[in-house]
């Protein structure tokens, strides 16, 4: 019996096209999309060249040290290049800056000055590299000073003050700052968008037990009525329907895993054993969400779908679907709105592997998930046990 | 009249959907809002930073900490909230300044500082004042034995002596916050009239209710200017509903003509969309159906376009396909009024260039959509 039940629940899911999108299609669409979109995001964030231009006159000639900094921070040849510098005059400069060519140009008098169009961050990149250069001035005209001073005290006249100033130079070139980088590796954070994507799969599935428990509601279908007034066990056969459903949604999601890791190059850390865990353990969350949604609203089949879509988009919304640092803006703000909240458990999940060593967050969130299913079963059980209808 | 008033009773049933959408917005909305603050003088940008200072008692290390101070935004978390702050850049850099840090560069040693980085542009900008600074110090504690010496020449020499002068002269921030806002609001806009549009619809094309109303005494022709009224009617509120919210939101921007722009060219917008909604509940008559086609659409147009990420950030074979579609169009606008700085015909050209692309749009898809009735009804 429950073979049969099995097989032909199967068969009627699979013959429901409208179902199939919604778990095998619609997510691998958005998928690409997303691709599309995020494909050039982190890379627009590393440090580009920056055009810059600089007005050419006398005052900006003699100065050698300045000349000498923006020609080695303009040279293609040198691996940490900062910038592409465009030598004009003072008519030309503002009309390159009007169109935005340029993010900014220099023009030296008595000091030098910085005009740019915005407060944004190359210009204040360019308005540092010009106080450093300001500064390695400064150390070399007071260290010089203070050696020739010194040479003063300790009576030596004659001095070379080509080689002082040498000296100082090859102090300041000398200088190399380590820092001791210890940051983590995986810090590519669109990486939460198909997070969010597999949450929200996930939780879609349950548009299937949502349409099998309905199939049985004796106020939702004939077949429904057929099956109220059957001589079978209910349990059984809502259990063999419902692991129907189940399957295909773990089809789904094991199709949507393939397709991010090996077309789109997501990734979801080492650890398999513990991704595929969590999926199950998803996918049974958005099942008994399913199942929740189809017992405890009363309304027709239209309305429970769009509840269904509605609670599961609001949850990728808030788990950063629409907006990565959304996610984390409810997560420090309003933590209750996300521990209740599945999409964002899954997403939280994935994201934990990814980025942590430790698992005390994966677990919490496996746990919440559990917790979240039970839940939603437990408000069903009620709807779904011994029901009685006086008239259909 | 009926057709008028039942199409109004159908759409309270999905008033669901409208609200959800809107809150989207208005959540986007406002959390925007928060995070900028408005300028027209030159304001470096701050990277957002934290730094553990371990050696509290040492002068050099609290030095440091008041430079970074200065020229950073510092936020405090707590030790298990950096790696996760990190992650979703709310700070880009970690500085970690270890015990003793100020005895061992008065002992000419060279104590490492640890830092923890999110590699873009701003923890660029944070790396680079840490270096500068610990350079300059490294360079003068070679000649410079004694503490407060150092740091009196240090802090001489980080003193900020660069004059910027800013050319433009729109408050920026401000600006941009509205053009988010609009951006953003593509998405709500498509979903809400869509959606709506098509269920409402679908309902009066149930077969029952079809059968009734062709046999009914009422002119087919009335029949249907009543229910392009109605969706009109409905697109218009939706408008309304969000240029209000836009004020709301957006406050005085939205008075000035810019504001006006910005309206005008949403108007646009939503008035293209309501005919790709007509076009869509021509071709698809499943409810289940249309909760697909209005997902991909309006989520796909969001992303292929620019509603979510900034259309600069978007691959260029991206934006290519997204000519294609309207809402294209309409961001780009709303980009374009991000950066003119005064409101005259010549720089809104573009912009009503971009109205009248959608307009075509919109005129498209009524044309495809009679040509669907026509076929149609020559087959029925």
């Amino acid at each position: 019996m429950f073979k049969h039940e099995l097989k032909y629940s199967l068969k009627v899911l699979l013959k429901n096209k409208i179902l199939l999108f919604w778990t095998l299609a619609f997510p691998l669409i958005i998928g690409i999309f997303f691709n599309m979109a995020f494909s050039d995001v982190e890379k627009n964030e590393k440090l580009d060249i920056i055009d810059i231009a600089i007005i050419e006159n006398k005052s900006w000639s003699e100065d050698i040290i300045f000349k000498n900094a923006f020609e080695s921070l303009s040279d293609d040849k040198n691996k940490e290049r900062m910038f592409n510098i465009t030598y004009t005059d003072k008519k030309n400069v503002e009309k390159l800056l009007e169109e935005e060519k340029i993010t900014g140009y220099i023009e030296k008098d008595k000091n030098v000055n910085l005009v740019v169009k915005h407060s944004d961050i190359n210009e204040t990149i360019l308005k540092y590299v010009i106080e450093e250069i300001n500064s390695n001035k400064e150390i070399i005209e007071t260290l010089s000073k203070k050696e020739i001073e010194e040479n003063y005290k300790n009576g030596v006249y004659t001095i070379d003050y080509q080689k002082i100033y040498q000296e100082v130079i090859n102090l300041i070139n000398k200088e190399e700052v380590e820092l001791n980088d210890i940051s983590k590796n995986n810090l590519s954070y669109t990486m939460i968008e198909y997070y969010t994507l597999i949450a929200m799969t996930a939780l879609y599935g349950g548009i299937l037990s949502m349409f099998m428990i309905n199939k049985h509601l004796a106020n939702m279908d004939s077949v429904g009525k057929r099956i109220a007034i059957s001589p079978i066990k209910k349990g059984k056969m809502l259990l063999a329907t419902l692991l129907a459903s189940y399957l295909i949604q773990l089809f789904g999601l094991l199709l949507l895993f393939l397709f991010t890791i090996f077309i789109l190059k997501v990734e979801y850390g080492t650890n398999i054993i513990l991704i595929i865990l969590l999926a199950i353990i998803g996918s049974f969350a958005g099942l008994c969400l399913g199942i929740a949604v189809a017992t405890l609203s009363k309304s027709g089949e239209n309305t429970k779908t769009g509840i269904l879509l509605a609670i599961t988009m609001f949850g990728c919304f808030l788990s950063g679907m629409m907006g990565i640092t959304m996610k984390y803006i409810i997560d420090s703000n309003i933590p209750l709105l996300n521990k209740i909240n599945p999409a964002s458990m899954i997403t939280d999940g994935l994201y934990s592997l990814y980025y942590f060593d430790t698992y005390n967050r994966f677990i919490f969130d496996i746990v919440s998930l559990i917790i979240f299913s039970l839940v939603m079963i437990l408000l069903s059980i009620r709807g779904l046990r011994r029901t009685k209808y006086d008239s259909i | 009249m009926t057709v008028f008033k039942t199409f109004w009773k159908v759409v309270k049933k999905y008033k669901g959907t409208v609200l959800l959408y809107t809150i989207i917005l208005l959540v986007f909305g406002i959390i925007n809002m928060q995070t900028k603050e408005s300028n027209i003088n030159f304001v470096g940008t701050k990277p957002d930073i934290l730094i553990i200072n371990e050696d509290k008692e040492g002068k050099l290390s609290k030095n440091l900490e008041n430079y970074l101070r200065k020229n950073c935004n510092c936020i405090e978390l707590k030790q298990e909230e950096i790696d996760d702050a990190l992650f979703y850049r709310k700070i880009n850099y970690m500085i970690h300044i270890k015990k003793n840090y100020s005895k061992e560069i008065m002992e000419n040693k060279n104590p490492e500082i640890d830092v923890k980085s999110t590699r873009d542009y701003n923890a660029s900008l944070a790396e680079l004042m840490l270096k500068r600074y610990v350079k300059v110090q490294n360079v003068y504690k070679t000649k410079i034995k004694n503490e407060e010496d150092l740091i009196q020449q240090i802090n001489k020499n980080l003193k900020e002596n660069t004059t910027v002068q800013i050319s433009s002269k729109i408050d920026n921030k401000q600006v941009e916050n509205a053009s988010y806002y609009f951006s953003f609001a593509s998405y709500s806009i498509m979903a809400v009239v869509i959606f709506v549009i098509c269920l409402v619809l679908s309902s009066f094309k149930e077969k029952n209710v079809n059968k009734r109303t062709l046999t009914s005494s009422m002119n087919y022709k009335k029949y249907n200017r009543y229910l392009l009224i109605a969706s009109l009617l409905y697109a218009l509120v939706v408008w309304i509903i969000y240029m209000i919210l836009g004020i709301i939101i957006l406050k005085d921007i939205m008075l000035t003509p810019r504001g006006g722009i910005y309206a005008l060219n949403s108007f646009c917008f939503t008035f293209t969309s309501l005919t790709l909604a007509l076009l869509i509940s021509n071709l698809v008559k499943d409810k289940n159906a249309v909760n697909g086609i209005v997902n991909i659409i309006a989520l796909g147009s969001s992303f292929l376009c620019g509603a979510f990420v900034p259309q600069e950030f978007l691959p260029d074979n991206v934006l290519k396909i997204a000519h294609m579609l309207p809402t294209y169009f309409y961001i780009s606008s709303n980009e374009l009024l991000k950066k003119i700085e005064v409101i005259n015909l010549k720089e809104l050209q573009s912009i009503f260039q971009n109205c009248l692309i959608m307009f075509l749009f919109a005129i498209f898809f009524i044309i495809v959509n009679n040509r669907i009735s026509k076929y149609k009804r020559k087959v029925g």
